[in-house]
């Protein structure tokens, strides 16, 4: 079910309806996991038993794990864990990609080889909730936190529908406790629930499909090199697209959760305001890049052993982290480019002196940080001569900016020539490029990548409720009626979210 | 304090989007504009599980545009006692949905193909684009999506301004009409008020485009500048062979299954009807085809009574005209020997 439907709608009105009645909290437990198993079935039913077989095994291998004293038998059980979840993810996700990579380099040796094509269909939400489920059974396994008690708590905290099809990603600690003393909604969670899920929605169906999305897919689908104006305003128009699509869907999660009085974890924090790339990625995708910090940088070594092992452990990093996106090479090149952007970063952070470091107030990346809290980073690697002042930092946003959307040329195109000729006409490598895109498109484009790049600078330290607190309630109230009538008038109802495939 | 700001914005922002809603209607009422369905993927969806029903039921159209105008199923009901299930896409090839009734082996009923030679023989993806789509939609539609489809036509049965193509932000944007730089190519906006469409997917032309002399001379001039913007030449020799090929592998399984296919050319006039039969000499591509897919078809110009239609905007009947041609149409499919029942025509 998507947030953006009419089907969502009525069910939204049903759970809220039901979760304020006078029910138990048992009761009012067992209606949120059915109602989060039929929003799942909603999309298509039989991959629920996938679903139920996650959360059954890992409910016990992990209380397995954590009771365990067998340094061997515990290893046993964290391969079987492993190769439950990650089998199941590689079949479903990865199954169609491995075998026409391993068809092709068969053929490359010198033999026939022509399998039957495997049409495997992706179950939705696999590559999170395979996720939420690893961190469980790791966390079992190094007992970093406790073993959930209850089945059915597991099973809401695995299943729980605002986060189940695409995040946050969510952590036991974050998560369990919560479904384990009854909760109901203030007045205030429940207003500040639906303003996130009003501007969730705008995100996604106002910018993200009704402003964005035409001109991007214009732009990426065209078949012969184009103007730089056009190549350039396609790629600006996903840019704005992805942020809209996937920050929407996770402020619509944010908000549906306090509607119902539960608090899942922040997942975007004005990523375009970002100055470097360690910022960034406190900034874009948070969940994900600290479950990848924690769950594999660390594992990997992180920045414990040698300089070179660090840089290795970043690219390494980042290229799964590319590849969790899609089973393509186009999304290994996209992680492959963040990773070369953080290592640059680092090697220049460690050329500056101490008195440099100082000034530019420089936080741990995230990278490097265990599990801390969100902290503001001034800046990373701006130029000398950038330093010091705030319009200086904003330019070194804008660099980082320009270098996300480079990126973005290989996260969106279909295939490495697609990408290549697009990134020849955005830098004017092509003659007699076509012109594409209508003025119309093109001022949207324009005016929302202005607005979208100074909000994000301007409110990078804040936050959207933080704000509502300071402006008056006339100006919040016209917002969001905007936002609402922007969202009736759109009319856009079912588009999928991008991450979905994902 | 927080809370009563919030609640105060709350209830401030509902009143704003209720009065905006009623204002809204009030306005598109105000101006003429009528209940329409949006003709999409999920309007096609519902009558394409409408299918299977038997031969003595109901017939099925595909096609492009034309024949959801020039088909008054209201009168084919009347006439035949049978139901008309439309499955014909605006600006769309017919092939494709051809293809996938073929395919089905539930699909045994009957179907009446309309043929619009720049868009049928084409083989331009665009003009495949919107019945891959409705296909694909139709076969992996999820429960939520069949749901929220109920939902929707629910609403959009009352209010005016729920049809995309007309009222939402894009098409509200793309009337301001800003001028492109040279060598951009842009479909102009087609004139707000040009048709309806109802839950049956039957299209007719709207009474005040018909009688707005202005609004006819601009859909003329969309049609032009959609036929020159096509550069390419229709398609001939072993590629035109290629699609008779393919039109007659699924003419011949819906047949050998005791399914029945008729192809159908609906009227054109004017300056259209000049520059298809131009292009699409009817010896080269209709007689050719049907001889090679060995199916019958009814062209408009062999029947005295529909040869001289006149289209207003020279592609489509207006509305008056469409029954007369459903009269004909019926007339002639049960000379034919298409109906079983024996109810009376004109």
């Amino acid at each position: 079910m998507l947030f953006n439907s009419y089907s969502f709608v009525l069910f939204f009105a049903i759970m809220l309806a039901l979760h304020h009645m006078p029910f138990s909290w048992k009761t009012k437990k067992i209606n949120l996991l059915l109602a989060s198993y039929l929003f799942y079935a909603a999309w298509n039913p039989p991959f629920i038993l996938l679903l139920w077989l996650s959360t059954f095994v890992d409910f016990h291998v992990g209380r397995a794990l954590y009771n365990e004293n067998n340094r061997t038998r515990k290893k046993l059980l964290l391969v079987i864990s492993l190769i439950g979840n990650l089998g199941m993810l590689c079949f479903f996700k990865y199954g169609t990609f491995l075998l026409e990579n391993f068809t092709t380099l068969v053929t490359a040796l010198g033999f026939e080889f022509h399998p039957a094509s495997p049409s495997i269909i992706l179950p939705a939400g696999i590559s999170f909730y395979t996720f939420t489920t690893l961190c469980y059974t790791i966390d079992m396994y190094k007992k970093e936190s406790q073993p959930v008690k209850s089945l059915l708590d597991f099973s809401l905290f695995v299943t729980f529908f605002p986060h189940l099809v695409a995040g946050p990603i969510v952590r036991p600690p974050q998560l369990v406790p919560q479904f384990q003393t009854p909760r109901m909604a203030t007045r205030l969670q429940l207003m500040q629930g639906l303003f996130l899920l009003s501007l969730g929605l705008f995100m996604k169906v106002v910018m993200a499909d009704t402003m964005l999305a035409g001109a991007s897919d214009s732009v990426f689908n065209f078949p012969n090199p184009l103007m730089p104006l056009d190549a350039w305003m396609g790629v600006l128009a996903f840019s704005g697209q992805i942020f809209f699509d996937f920050a929407g869907y996770s402020t619509c999660a944010i908000g549906v959760a306090m509607t119902l009085g539960f608090t899942l974890p922040e997942n975007f924090r004005y990523p375009y305001g970002a100055i470097g790339f360690s910022d960034f990625w406190k900034r874009w995708h948070i969940t994900l890049s600290a479950w990848l910090r924690d769950y594999l940088y660390i594992p990997l070594g992180g920045n414990r052993k040698s300089e070179i092992r660090t840089y290795v452990n970043l690219m390494l990093t980042m290229l799964l982290g590319g590849l969790w996106h899609g089973a393509s090479w186009t999304f290994v090149v996209w992680g492959a480019l963040h990773g070369i952007y953080l290592c640059i970063e680092r090697m220049l952070r460690s050329k500056k002196t101490p008195r440099e470091d100082s000034e530019l107030e420089i936080q741990p990346t995230i990278i490097t940080s265990k599990r801390k809290p969100m902290q503001t980073v001034s800046a990373s690697f701006a130029p000398s001569f950038l330093r010091g002042k705030k319009m200086h930092l904003f330019f070194a946003a804008l660099f980082t900016f320009f270098l996300v959307n480079v990126t973005w040329v290989f996260f969106r195109a279909n295939d490495f020539s697609t990408a290549w000729r697009l990134l020849r006409s955005m830098f004017g490598f092509v003659e007699n490029g076509a012109v594409l895109l209508s003025t119309l498109d093109i001022l949207r484009v324009s005016v929302i990548t202005i607005l979208l790049v100074l909000t994000h600078w301007f409110m990078r330290n804040t936050n959207v409720l933080a704000l509502t607190q300071k402006t008056k309630w006339w100006a919040t109230g016209l917002a969001w009626a905007i936002m609402l009538i922007l969202l009736v008038v759109s009319q856009k109802s079912s588009d999928s979210f991008i991450y979905f495939q994902f | 304090m927080q809370l009563k700001n919030l609640s105060k914005a709350g209830i401030f922002a509902v009143i704003l989007v209720v009065a905006f809603i009623v204002g809204w209607e009030w306005h598109w009422r105000s101006k003429g504009f009528q209940i329409t369905f949006n003709d999409d993927k999920q309007l096609w969806a519902v009558k394409r599980a409408e299918v299977y029903q038997t031969k003595r039921n109901a017939t099925v159209f595909i096609g492009s545009s034309r024949i959801k105008f020039d088909l008054d199923i209201p009168t084919w009901e009347k006439l035949t006692g049978e139901k008309a299930i439309q499955l014909a896409l605006v600006g769309t090839s017919p092939k494709l949905l051809l293809q996938d009734l073929a395919e089905d082996e539930n699909f045994k009923g009957k179907l009446v193909v309309d043929v619009t030679e720049v868009l049928f023989f084409s083989q331009n993806p665009v003009f495949h684009k919107s019945a891959n789509e409705a296909i694909a939609f139709y076969k992996k539609q999820t429960p939520s999506e069949k749901l929220g489809s109920t939902l929707n036509f629910a609403l959009e049965q009352q209010l005016v301004f729920l049809e995309e193509k007309r009222f939402a932000l894009n098409a509200l944007l793309h009337d301001l009409e800003i001028p492109n730089r040279p060598g951009v190519f842009a479909v102009p906006p087609f004139p707000k008020g040009f048709e309806w469409t109802r839950f049956d997917r039957q299209t007719y032309m709207s009474d005040m485009f018909l009688a707005d002399t202005s609004l006819l001379n601009r859909q003329t001039a969309i049609w032009e500048k959609l036929i020159m913007a096509d550069k390419t030449p229709p398609v001939s020799g072993k590629a035109l062979e290629k699609e008779f090929e393919e039109i007659r592998m699924a003419v011949s399984k819906i047949k050998t299954r005791g399914g029945q296919v008729i192809f159908v050319r609906t009227p054109s006039s004017g300056p259209m009807a000049k520059g298809e039969q131009k292009a699409y000499p009817r010896q080269r591509y209709w007689e050719a085809m049907l001889r090679y897919v060995q199916a019958d078809g009814i062209h408009y110009s062999d029947d005295p009574g529909t040869a001289n239609m006149i289209c207003p905007e020279w592609s489509h009947l207006s509305p008056k005209d469409a029954i007369t041609y459903t009269h004909h149409l019926v007339n002639t499919l049960r000379e034919k020997g298409w109906f079983t029942s024996q109810k009376t025509t004109l």
